[in-house]
């Protein structure tokens, strides 16, 4: 079953009304802040990597040219 | 460290406001919340208190803000915009490059900032309208001051704002503690960055040190 984006609820004429949001959400949300979290750290591991096998290749290549 | 390695980032009024701020979030979160989770006490009370306090620091803050031309740290210019663009692209396809310092704000940080910005306006603005429907020592509750319906949205909207301000302080946290970032989260707390974080991190031509 799909999840809600807004809850509704009847009101005292049996109306069906919107209530509010669907808090049923507040775990997507929290999932994408940690989400955000795990994904950068996995960037600046890859960073990291990148950088020092560019100064390894800059350093090896300076060593050949010396 | 001495004056002359300090460069002045946040001044004592614009740290008391962000700490304001984040005080007043995390009681209206907790106040908001926790009764959506089965935990219940009399939130309304300190809900609309903090509420009430965070649009007044909102409001000082938007006349500082226009008052001291800090507008122009927090513009997002097109060049800036393009560049940083195409850095997060290099590096979505694998390329890594060194980005551009930025000024005294980064690209990301005016993004977080226009949305917490809308987030926020959005939840003092509807959190207003709903306060029409309690009684609160400043005025008697209307509850015909806006229709069922019109309840229902400013609900979902006030709701919505809540959600994605949960995504957001969860961002903000993470970038506040990380090791590279932690001078941000320092100047936050003593105003001042070193000299030395300020030359390595960022463009002094677009940044230009304040004096007293």
């Amino acid at each position: 079953m799909p999840m809600e984006l807004l809850e509704y609820k009847s009101n005292a004429w049996g109306q069906r009304v919107l209530e509010g949001v669907s808090w049923d959400l507040v775990w997507i949300f929290l999932a994408a802040g940690l989400m955000v979290v795990v994904v950068h750290s996995i960037y600046v591991v890859w960073r990291k990597a990148v950088i020092s096998r560019q100064s390894r290749n800059e350093f090896s290549t300076e060593s050949m040219d010396g | 460290m001495d004056e002359a390695n300090r460069v002045m980032r946040h001044r004592l009024t614009g740290r008391l406001f962000h700490w304001t701020t984040a005080i007043c979030f995390f009681v209206l979160l907790a106040t908001g919340l926790l009764p959506v989770f089965g935990i219940n006490f009399n939130w309304l009370t300190p809900h609309w208190i903090a509420g009430l306090v965070l649009i007044v620091a909102v409001l000082i803050h938007i006349i500082r803000t226009f008052q001291g031309h800090h507008l122009r740290y927090m513009w997002i210019g097109l060049k800036e915009f393009i560049t940083s663009f195409s850095h997060v692209l290099a590096v979505l396809s694998g390329k890594y490059s060194s980005p551009a310092k930025p000024g005294k704000y980064s690209v990301a940080q005016k993004v977080f900032h226009f949305g917490a910005t809308v987030v926020v306006l959005t939840a003092a603005g509807t959190g207003i309208m709903l306060m029409t429907g309690i009684d609160t020592p400043f005025w008697e509750r209307d509850p015909y001051f806006v229709s069922e319906s019109v309840r229902g949205w400013l609900f979902a909207l006030h709701g919505f704002a809540t959600l994605i301000s949960i995504t957001m302080i969860i961002v903000h946290i993470y970038f506040a503690i990380r090791p590279e970032k932690r001078y941000f989260l320092r100047s936050m707390i003593n105003g001042w960055v070193s000299r030395r974080d300020y030359e390595d991190n960022h463009n002094t031509d677009l940044w230009k040190e304040e004096k007293d």
